[in-house]
């Protein structure tokens, strides 16, 4: 029951029902920009240029040195640059690259990664380092297709190499192939022992009806000791978090992602994930809180504006224009990222259902996690367009996922479509 | 596990075990801006919004480490930034490489973050022409996922392309093709080229100037009874001599200048001249432009050169009489090649290539026709005064020789006389 991002009853039609008190200012701010969206378009690709009054303005905030992953940056870069042929330190270094955008969410940080192994790229055959390192570029793009053959082929070439089993198993959950996924899972435990193995069948096993299970082993490995580095500490409570969540265990999730936060501060995706987590439970205020200097984050000023949404908050408005403008901005570069938190501003935010759905339906295309079929189904009853959601539908009578709201969606759809009222993803709580 | 373990693992956790990317900020863009100038129909106005994270990443704006770029850093960095943005662009109209001069140094702020500001002042040989072409090489040694969005306003048309390292190069077509038009912008083109072009002038004029005038035997007694021996009298000696000016070589024949008496028989010699200056030329014009013909511009500049000093030296000392329109039709083959610099790079469509090459010779001879009224019936009215004789065609010749030899000099040792480029720019 979340009033602001997922109307309770779409039948009867209540074009009220629609439009949440709290983004009708915003509503309307958008139909306007949307009139106007040539000009609007205009605006945000062609600003005024300007000469700063002082030479002490500050313009941008870059990386620090004061931050040592920069500062490694710095030394790998120098080493490399003395010796430019040296393939080990290049794919060091190029992991260190995606690794920071992975985690700050500055995307410009893949491709600079990339662009440190493409020496190696033109020989042939491409080096095994050199093939992980483009199907992990591939992955963090969603060219989710392209990655699984990459990594596919280099398997065939270096069955035991455990980064591209993992990444496979990754690719294979966000492309909901659940069996393939548990293939790559059960490779990963053979090859890199029981911590990697209860990870990676942990993370299938929450997506695929098992989550207490799930959860148990998580348990297990949540305190992997004192010599596991923060980041393997944040990515289990994460994992935790999400589980529980699905388990309709509220405060243990919120628990699990306040950990994890601590292990990781200020990481994006986690972040993200948490504010999710308080707008599904009521709490906008809190996820405002949350986000409160991460206004830069396209991620988080997605969940801002939908915080702000809901909690009637005048900044709305402008907060709305400004996510609408770097969507026109990515869309103009014609490589749009994440067409899935496209979809939900303009079912949550601008109320055009219909855009929306599309929007999904090109979103499931590159990936099929919890999150895009959940925006896929409502979007395709917010528009009266109930089976356009069957491929959501049949993902979710296979994999049994546990998720209240998804499970509460599908059943609406299945009611729509008159079908068999068959349940497929079933309650959390009940299983 | 061990600490190395572990950091393996977090590695591999970190770039395998992902949740679907949730990027803070779009990969990174560029937006490139050109507008054609109403005043100045050559001229393109570029902007060009770089972002300041991009620019730092490559070039290190931020000098005092602190993770600040100030306005004083950018500014800092200004020759740095336009040295390293320019050299990666190249814009072309119709082939042709616009020349590129930056001109101030702005901010912008977009959507994900601010951008340095280059406007700049692209110069193309010719006006806005039907096809533009923009090749883009920005960051494409840094950034795979690079994009220059290039925005094109010209004549009324607003066109665009999105470029990166994978499809740096671009063509947009500015307007339907009007071959007319076309046509017309090369005539003006080709009217310019011969206008500024002295050393194609001086060779005309060289073979012009005697047209008003006749040269009589002067070592056949039959004709000229009053003749003279030269008895190794130096050239100049004979310049003021009462009777008609004459040249005199030993071995040679000698001759004296007599004005023509009237104007048909000078109308002759000048469109036999140009009518065999135009021929050469169109032939080998339009072979160097579609490439079917290439000479290092050195030697065609040198044989230029050379053809500029045959032209005035016959009118010192006379080897070619009657035909003048031979050393024209003969060096007319040089100067087309040169002529075709102007066009080198040309690349259009057959039909335009057509209307271009055809417009662009047309422009050539309107050129040299404007020059040619301007200057002969002068040259006719003044033909029988010393003033023309003597300064005129003598002196007139000797001067063109000394520039003309110094452009050889220039041209063919690749040297520059000091002071002479002052004297006359070509």
């Amino acid at each position: 029951m979340k009033p602001m991002r997922n109307p309770r009853r779409f039948e009867p039609l209540d074009p009220a029902s629609l439009h949440p008190p709290g983004c009708r200012l915003a509503g309307l701010l958008i139909g306007l920009l949307a009139l106007f969206s040539s000009g609007a378009a205009a605006a945000a690709a062609h600003p005024v240029p300007y000469v700063p009054g002082s030479p002490d303005v500050v313009l941008e905030r870059v990386p620090s040195i004061a931050d040592p992953r920069v500062r490694m940056f710095g030394s790998l870069r120098e080493r490399l640059d003395v010796d430019p042929h040296n393939m080990d330190l290049a794919v060091h270094l190029a992991n260190a690259y995606i690794d920071y955008g992975r985690s700050t969410g500055d995307a410009r940080y893949i491709g600079r990664g990339m662009a440190v192994v493409g020496p190696w790229l033109q020989g042939n055959p491409v080096p095994i380092p050199v093939l992980l390192v483009r199907a992990t570029v591939l992955q963090n793009r969603h060219f989710f297709r392209q990655s699984r053959s990459q990594l596919t082929a280099l398997l065939e070439r270096s069955p035991r190499n455990l980064q591209a089993w993992l990444t496979l198993a990754t690719v294979e959950m966000v492309q909901a192939d659940y069996a393939a996924a548990n293939g790559a899972c059960v490779r990963v435990a053979q090859i890199g022992g029981d911590f990697m193995g209860m990870l990676c069948t942990a993370q299938l096993r929450s997506q695929t009806g098992n989550a207490r299970q799930a959860y148990a082993l998580l348990r297990l490995i949540e305190d992997p000791g004192p010599n596991a580095p923060p980041a393997i500490k944040g990515y289990v409570e994460g994992l935790l978090a999400d589980t529980a969540a699905r388990l309709g265990r509220n405060a243990a999730a919120d628990r699990h992602f306040r950990a994890a936060l601590q292990w990781t501060p200020g990481d994006n995706f986690m972040l993200a994930d948490y504010a999710d987590f308080l707008l599904d439970r009521h709490e906008p205020g809190a996820a405002r809180r949350l986000l409160a200097g991460y206004e830069a984050s396209d991620t988080s000023l997605l969940r801002i504006v939908l915080a702000e949404c809901a909690l009637h908050d005048a900044r709305a408005g402008q907060d709305a224009a400004e996510m609408q403008a770097r969507f026109v901005a990515m869309a103009r570069r014609g490589s749009l990222l994440y067409e899935r938190e496209y979809a939900e501003f303009a079912l949550y935010v601008q109320h055009d259902p219909q855009r929306a759905l599309r929007l999904a339906e090109r979103n499931w295309t590159a990936q099929r996690s919890p999150s895009d079929m959940r925006v896929f189904l409502e979007a395709a009853l917010a528009a009266h367009e109930p089976h356009a959601a069957q491929p959501v539908l049949t993902v979710l009578a296979r994999s049994h996922l546990q998720d209240p709201e998804i499970a509460r969606l599908a059943a609406e759809a299945l009611a729509a479509l008159g079908g068999p009222r068959e349940v497929s993803a079933r309650s959390g709580a009940s299983s | 596990m061990k600490a190395l373990r572990w950091y393996l693992t977090a590695l591999l956790l970190g770039l395998a075990l992902n949740s679907p990317l949730a990027s803070a900020h779009k990969e990174s863009d560029a937006f490139l801006t050109l507008r054609t100038d109403r005043a100045d129909l050559h001229t393109l106005e570029g902007q060009w919004d770089i972002a300041l994270r991009d620019l730092d990443f490559t070039l290190g704006i931020d000098s005092n480490h602190d993770g600040q770029i100030t306005w004083g850093e950018v500014q800092a960095h200004r020759r740095a930034i336009e040295d390293y943005a320019l050299a990666r662009l190249a814009i072309k109209g119709d082939g042709l490489t616009c020349a590129m001069r930056p001109t101030a140094q702005e901010i912008d702020d977009h959507t994900d973050g601010s951008y340095d500001v280059i406007a700049f002042r692209a110069t193309c040989d010719k006006d806005i022409p039907a096809t533009l072409t923009v090749v883009y090489r920005l960051f494409d040694d840094v950034d795979p996922y690079h994009r220059g969005i290039v925005t094109i306003r010209a004549n009324g048309i607003t066109t665009g392309a999105v470029l990166g390292p994978e499809d740096p190069v671009t063509t947009l077509d500015l307007r339907k093709p009007n071959r007319w038009q076309e046509f017309r912008s090369f005539v003006t083109d080709g009217v310019w080229h011969i206008w500024t072009g002295i050393d194609h002038l001086l060779f005309l004029m060289s073979l012009l100037l005697p047209a008003v005038m006749m040269r009589r035997r002067t070592d056949d007694p039959s004709v000229d009874p009053s003749w003279r021996p030269a008895g190794g009298r130096a050239l100049l000696a004979g310049v003021g001599d009462a009777g008609g000016t004459w040249v005199a070589l030993p071995t040679m024949a000698r001759y004296e200048w007599v004005p023509v008496a009237n104007g048909w028989r000078a109308f002759v010699d000048v469109v036999k001249v140009i009518s065999g200056f135009t021929l050469s030329h169109s032939v080998t014009l339009t072979l160097a432009t579609l490439g079917i013909v290439n000479l290092p511009s050195r030697l065609v500049e040198s044989g230029i050169a050379i053809s500029v000093i045959v032209a005035a030296a016959n009118n010192l000392y006379p080897v070619v009489t009657q035909r003048l329109w031979l050393i024209a039709f003969a060096f007319g083959f040089v100067h087309g090649l040169g002529f075709a610099s102007a066009l080198y790079g040309l690349q259009l469509p057959p039909l335009s290539m057509a209307a271009s090459l055809g417009g662009f010779n047309v422009g050539v001879e309107l050129g040299q026709e404007s020059i040619v009224l301007l200057v002969m019936p002068l040259a006719f009215l003044l033909r029988r005064t010393r003033l023309y004789r003597d300064g005129a065609l003598m002196w007139g010749s000797v001067i063109i020789i000394a520039l003309a030899t110094g452009w050889l000099i220039q041209r063919a040792f690749d040297v520059l006389i000091p002071g002479f480029s002052a004297i006359l720019p070509t």
